[in-house]
């Protein structure tokens, strides 16, 4: 509870807990969050997450614990079964395995190679380009020769006795023969010819890309040499008969080998095959699909919820369209199939097998995606449904709209509420302490029946309610309304149940604190009429609640050790209660608010009905007394009971409770944050200001300094009770540590049963304290 | 530390990195098994990866405008095949991907083959091992000792497969081996030189507790791969074989064509996954269920889809009304011949004195049920073999030990030599001398009260009384007690906290039984993750091969070699028909190539 700390300032309603934001509703603090924050530091956001994952699944046992010990601390129970049964597909996320690069050692390696390579594949061409640059046919072969010999360098005759190639002799008749590329000598057999058009083609082609290489005044000549050359081969058949081989080139077979592979290459850049054309168009259908399908979907969904967002013919527009590209993808993927297979001869097996895949996935993708297609409502439908969603949007502006209201007031009573400190000389700091005039207005428009809400819990009502809304929404066949709002209901009546219990706890509660306050009501009157404060005094000297400063020396601290451990419980409890209950006011934020006009706050001001607001400062009291330091002055409370109850306990206050339950520490917080403040302020805690606070509460009963002892004496029914004195007070003590020790041996077994044993420990102290004051007191009383 | 999406995030890596367009993969034999494991044929179709080529078959086609993913292993064969197919590149570009380690010699190598500059990748991917379970891989290695030793060549395989696996998982483990085996020596040290030596690879962010290679040996517990099994996964595996996946149904009388060879994988069929550690007797239920959920589904003939909305609905379940009928006929089919077989082979008998063989210290009422079994004809000669393999390695060194008579049982039952053979291989392979700790009877105060209750309260299920030792190994592993007297570390350096990763590697096969330990320890330890490898994942016969390994006996070995998975066939593919309408078209049962 680390906020128990923090004495800065303390507000409540719809904050964001980013910025602080404060919204007016619970709608809006999310699509504030969504749109504000989404992608801000994920720990904030996992608090803030599982703040609305718990609203939204309530008392869903099996939430990860996420954020701060105090909004979880009620399920701390549930949580070590999430992490119950491992399963081997849940473990941590995980990432990709070790890997290792060797490509840039492969790249040195192959650069270093390459070179070699491309530039004997260079040299080979320069020079093609160099022997295809003149006229051939024109030129005497003597002065061809001279040309040849200028390119490469060849070979002198007598240092090659037999053929590298094939190891035979040369002779006269086995004459030698040299390469015009590389200058070396073969025999007759193992010479290769180059023809003019494929030396063009190698030549052409390579200007482009290897322009860097060959010297940029040799590429006009090779342009304007080819076509020479290739005019020339046409006209000149007759030299090829008188086997000059003019229009050829003589070479070797490893020159021709690498020029083979040159012309290779050279063709597979410029073709591009049927399969490919077509597989690229069948991916852009595919990624039309990708495109297309989810807004389809989007739409088709939003159209089947009877939404207006899209029109119905758009949207049968988008199918139509959608559709077509199936049939596309469908078309493409046959003709890739069929590719082919009328050829002579019939294509590679695996080729067959590539298109067999192709139309295979294809076929896949059309089923996959092609049957998520929903289909859209006819025009009638539509209609229907639309009808509906206008209803479905009436309620829930409803509960918007009430939501809204219920936030509006908060503030005011959170206005009055620091007023009330602010006059207290407490919590200056917070927005400059409005007048406590200020407070009277936020009061006014709440006045309402105060008796409705004291029989009536909320919560029953609500169920009621919902049991009346499945049966209407039973007969108009609305079946998943029917079933959120069974859900709703079942969680109501858990919610119930579990009041129930907490009421029963808190009733006897108040009941203690409302005695605290009268008596200590009665001493602020002691301070004025001294003789009555005797007998007062007398009453209060029993009492651990009387914060006046004045009467701590005095007051016996018998009860402290019992009642410490139980204000432990009780903040335990509270802690635990409210939070599940906020998840409930998410749920159902209107039936709440709904009736909250009616609930407690509204008391009208009226002496009679003063029991009212004495009451929530009790709880206030109550409240205060969760604080560990339990060192709050008690007039502070009398002001912030009004605006703060417990959350514990919803059924008397559910409508300002369902607003800061969303943030059930809040309360707490600003208790906590009072009462340092209180303690160096109350040194002086008049009498007399306290009195002042009630009449700034209750606007409409003037502040009768004389005599609000008498007013409570006469008017309050809680007072006859206290007024029977302290004999009164302790059977409901003994009741109260009975319930407690119940409560902590619930906890015990609970703590147990998830192994939490340091919370095992601290409660069987707690435990034990309680016990022993019990006996304590039973001694005392008998 | 999940080995199968280890694995499948590194083929999904080198898919992607390949950027658009159609591709093959390039595989050697083992890389075919190891990405057949966990990628099916329609989920990778779907990244554009249509053929699927081995690395080392002749007559691929040259397609250009096709790009090639090399998934291999870095032996010295693939490296001359790759330089080969460099030398002459196939395929436009060329991605290459080593499952383990490779020399700088070999990069050096192929990048002077790669003069048309094809090569656009060269990375090392650890997927070097077969994923059979999310926690459980196999290296699909059989006979990997020779004797008591290792087979060196099986040696430096399994080493590689564990370091890809530690890679795989990135983690940098201690070593703990079983002091008793030699062989988990050797590996250990194996493994520890590799790390050593590629530090840099190692090098992950540090965990808390460090995480635990244990090494075991099979022949500390031999008695568990020889018992029957009753889980669905390990059932199949025992009585039909799974081999990568694969399940060979041929064998079964009357079977349908299509149905000759299934695949049950948990990644994509949902009742497997849901089923595989369920015993028999679930399953029967269940499969039960799933008839009755499809019989509902079903559309009826007879029903005439009256208006279109009827005829909408049908086209839109259609599908998968398919896909079911598929896992329906296929899981139908192979429980429907477990269960003959169950019958045929008296396996539920069998099985009941298997486990009171192994579980119970009665020597008479165990010597009795095995005779009683012997003379049973319906009990097969393997079954009868092995119920006096389970006799002589639990009543080795019993005072009225009576395994000469057993054995006589077993000439008079006609069971063959080679069987005979076995069981003195078993008692040499895993008898009492060569155990480094007591399978039989317990050794502390808890272990002898634990069977005490346990004795006293009856047993639930008599045929899954069996703890594979593994589990107490595990059991005290993960408490923090193993003794490190029996299962020292390696190096220095000690734990000092409780294990929270584990791999456990056995030497000489995991069996399912354990495979199913291990899973129930993962799900009922939180905080603790146990991966389980073994050279081979067992069933009693491959058990036999291994030891008939040992034996170095010269007969031709009964079982047939593992076959490789070979890349199907085209027309052994489910062909999509050209002339098929996409809605009509059937649903797509899963593949695999």
């Amino acid at each position: 509870m680390a906020s128990l700390d923090d004495p800065g300032e303390v507000r409540e309603g719809f904050l964001c807990p980013l910025c602080l934001k404060n919204l007016q509703s619970f709608y809006q603090l999310q699509s504030h969050y969504e749109e504000e924050h989404s992608g801000e530091d994920r720990d904030v956001k996992g608090q803030i997450k599982s703040l609305v994952q718990k609203a939204k699944k309530a008392k869903n046992r099996l939430l990860k614990r996420e954020g701060d010990d105090r909004v979880e601390s009620g399920t701390q129970g549930y949580e070590s079964f999430s992490y119950g049964g491992v399963d081997p597909y849940m473990w941590e996320p995980q990432e990709l395995g070790a890997v290792r690069s060797h490509l840039s050692d492969f790249k040195k390696h192959r650069a270093a190679r390459i070179d070699h390579y491309v530039v004997e594949v260079n040299k080979l061409i320069i020079r093609l380009e160099k022997l295809t640059a003149f006229d051939r046919t024109n030129t005497e072969s003597a002065k061809i020769r001279a040309i040849e010999k200028s390119v490469v360098p060849w070979v002198n005759d007598q240092d090659v006795p037999f053929c590298p190639d094939c190891g035979n002799k040369f002779s006269i008749r086995n004459r030698r023969h040299h390469c015009r590329l590389c200058g070396s000598i073969m025999c007759k057999k193992c010479m290769e010819l180059i023809s003019l058009p494929f030396a063009n083609k190698l030549t052409s082609a390579s200007k482009d890309s290897l322009s860097t290489h060959t010297s940029p005044s040799q590429s006009p000549n090779s342009v304007h040499g080819s076509r020479r050359g290739s005019i020339s081969s046409v006209s000149s058949v007759s030299s090829v008969l008188d086997e000059k081989d003019d229009d050829r080139i003589r070479c070797c077979t490893h020159c021709k080998d690498t020029l083979l592979k040159r012309e290779q290459q050279i063709d597979e850049k410029e073709h591009t095959p049927d399969i490919v054309k077509l597989y690229e168009k069948l991916r852009l259908c595919m990624e039309k699909v990708d495109q297309k399908a989810p807004e389809y979907i989007k739409m088709a969904a939003s159209l089947n919820a009877g939404e207006t967002t899209y029109s119905l013919e758009h949207a049968g527009d988008l199918r139509v369209e959608v559709q077509k590209v199936y049939e596309l993808i469908d078309a493409l993927s046959k003709k890739i199939l069929t590719l082919g297979l009328n050829q002579d001869p019939p294509p590679h097996p695996n080729t067959l097998r590539l298109q067999k895949m192709i139309r295979y996935s294809a076929t896949l993708f059309v089923q996959e995606k092609l049957l998520g297609l929903m289909s859209l409502p006819t025009r009638e439908q539509f209609e229907e449904l639309k009808k509906k969603r206008k209803q479905e949007m009436e309620r829930k502006r409803i509960l918007e709209r009430q939501a809204v209201l219920e936030s509006q007031r908060r503030l005011e009573e959170r206005r009055s509420d620091l007023a009330s400190h602010a006059a207290n000389g407490e919590v200056v700091s917070l927005r400059g302490g409005p007048a406590p005039l200020r407070k009277a207005e936020g009061w006014l428009p709440l006045s309402g029946s105060q008796g409705q809400s004291e029989d009536s819990d909320p919560l029953l009502q609500q169920i009621h309610n919902i049991t009346s809304f499945i049966r209407q929404a039973k007969a108009a066949g609305r079946t998943d309304e029917v079933r959120t709002l069974q859900e709703n209901l079942r969680q109501l009546q858990d919610e119930y149940d579990q009041q129930q219990t907490e009421k029963a706890i808190e009733l006897s509660r108040r009941q203690a604190e409302e005695e605290d306050l009268q008596r200590e009501q009665l001493q602020m009157l002691c301070e004025r009429e001294w003789e009555r404060e005797r007998e007062q005094f007398r009453a209060v000297s029993l009492h651990t609640r009387t914060r006046s400063l004045d009467f701590r020396e005095i007051r016996p601290f018998q009860l402290e050790p019992g009642r410490e451990p139980r204000t432990h419980l009780a903040c335990a409890l509270d802690l635990g209660f409210s939070s599940v209950q906020s998840s409930t006011a998410v749920e159902t934020p209107s039936p709440l608010s709904a009736l909250e006009p009616v609930s407690v706050w509204s008391g009208p001001p009226a002496l009679g009905q003063e029991s009212f607001p004495q009451s929530t400062v009790l709880q206030q009291n109550e409240l205060a007394s969760l604080n560990p330091f339990d060192e709050e002055d008690a007039s502070s409370p009398t002001a912030e009971g009004t605006s703060s109850p417990p959350a514990a306990e919803p059924s008397f206050g559910p409508s300002a409770r369902s607003l800061k339950e969303y943030n059930p520490f809040e309360e707490e917080e600003e208790a906590v944050a009072g009462n340092p403040f209180a303690n160096p302020d109350s040194p002086a805690p008049n009498p007399f200001d306290e009195e002042d606070e009630h009449p700034h509460q209750r606007p409409s009963s003037p502040p009768v300094p004389g005599n609000p002892f008498e007013e409570a004496t006469c008017t309050n029914p809680f007072e006859m009770d206290s007024d029977s004195g302290p004999e009164g007070e302790e059977p409901i003590e003994e009741e109260l540590l009975l319930q407690q020790i119940d409560n902590i041996k619930a906890y015990i077994f609970d703590a147990k049963q998830c192994g939490r044993l340091d919370e095992v420990e601290v409660l069987t102290e707690n435990l034990r304290e309680l016990k022993r004051t019990l006996a304590k007191q039973k001694g005392g009383t008998d | 530390m999940n080995v199968v999406f280890a694995v499948k995030q590194y083929i999904s890596k080198m898919i992607e990195d390949s950027g658009p367009g159609m591709k093959v993969l390039l595989m050697d034999k083992e890389t075919t098994g190891i990405v057949s494991m966990v990628y099916t044929q329609s989920e990778i179709l779907q990244k554009e990866v249509y053929l699927f080529e081995r690395i080392d078959s002749q007559n691929r086609e040259i397609m250009k405008h096709l790009k090639a993913i090399c998934f291999l292993r870095p032996t010295k064969e693939n490296v001359d095949y790759l330089i080969q197919e460099l030398r002459r590149p196939k395929y436009s570009i060329y991605f290459i991907y080593f499952s383990n380690v490779i020399s700088k010699s070999d990069v050096k190598s192929l990048a002077e083959a790669d003069e048309q500059e094809v090569v656009a990748e060269v990375q090392e991917f650890y997927g070097d091992y077969i994923a059979v379970n999310p926690h459980l891989f196999s290296l699909n290695i059989l006979g990997c000792c020779q004797g008591r030793n290792w087979d060196p060549v099986q040696l430096s395989r399994t080493t590689q497969g564990l370091t890809a696996l530690l890679l795989s998982l990135k983690k940098c483990p201690m070593i703990r081996y079983q002091l008793s085996s030699e062989a988990a020596k050797r590996l250990a040290e194996c493994v520890k030189q590799v790390i050593t030596k590629e530090y840099e690879l190692f090098e992950f962010r540090r965990t808390e507790v460090p995480p635990l290679l244990l090494i075991l040996d099979r022949c500390d517990d031999a008695i568990t791969p020889l018992l029957n099994q009753w889980t669905y996964q390990a059932m199949v595996h025992e009585l039909l074989g799974i081999n990568n996946n694969r399940i060979d149904l041929s064998r079964v009388p009357g079977i349908s064509k299509d149905l000759r060879e299934v695949v049950l994988s948990a990644e994509n069929d949902e009742f497997y996954a849901n089923n595989m550690y369920l015993n028999f007797a679930e399953i029967g239920s269940n499969i039960k269920n799933l008839m009755e959920d499809f019989q509902k589904k079903k559309p009826k003939e007879q029903q005439k889809l009256e208006s279109i909305a009827d005829m909408k609905a049908f086209v839109e379940n259609y599908p998968q009304f398919k896909k079911m009928s598929g896992t329906v006929s296929k899981h139908v089919t192979v429980v429907g011949e477990l269960s003959r077989l169950v019958s045929e082979r008296n396996l539920l008998e069998v099985s009941e004195v298997e486990q009171e063989l192994a579980c119970q210290n009665d020597h008479s009422s165990a010597l009795q049920n095995v005779k009683r079994l012997l003379q049973n004809p319906k009990v097969t000669e393997f079954d009868a073999a092995r119920l006096v393999m389970l006799y002589a390695l639990h009543y080795e060194r019993h005072s009225s030990n009576s395994l000469p008579g057993l054995m006589m049982d077993l000439r008079n039952k006609g069971v063959s030599e080679k069987y005979r053979k076995l069981v003195s291989a078993v008692v040499e392979y895993g008898g009492k001398r060569v155990r480094g700790s007591d399978l039989f009877s317990p050794k502390d105060a808890v272990a002898i009260t634990k069977q005490f209750l346990k004795g006293l309260k009856g047993v639930e299920n008599v045929y899954t009384q069996h703890q594979p030792f593994l589990h107490e190994t595990l059991d005290h592993l993960i408490k923090g007690k193993l003794k490190e007297n029996l299962y020292p570390y390696l190096g220095p350096s000690t734990l000092r906290d409780r294990p929270q990763d584990i791999i456990v590697f056995i030497i000489g096969g995991a069996t399912y039984e354990e495979a199913l330990t291990v899973y129930n320890l993962n799900r009922t330890t939180p905080g603790v993750r146990i991966v389980l490898g073994g050279t081979t994942v067992h069933n009693t016969k491959r058990q036999r091969t291994r030891q008939r390994h040992k034996q170095r006996e010269k007969q031709a070995p009964y079982e047939e070699p593992d076959r490789g998975l070979n890349l199907r066939t085209p027309g052994s593919l489910p062909e999509p028909e050209a002339d098929t309408q996409p809605l009509s078209h059937p649903g797509v049962p899963p593949l695999e190539f």
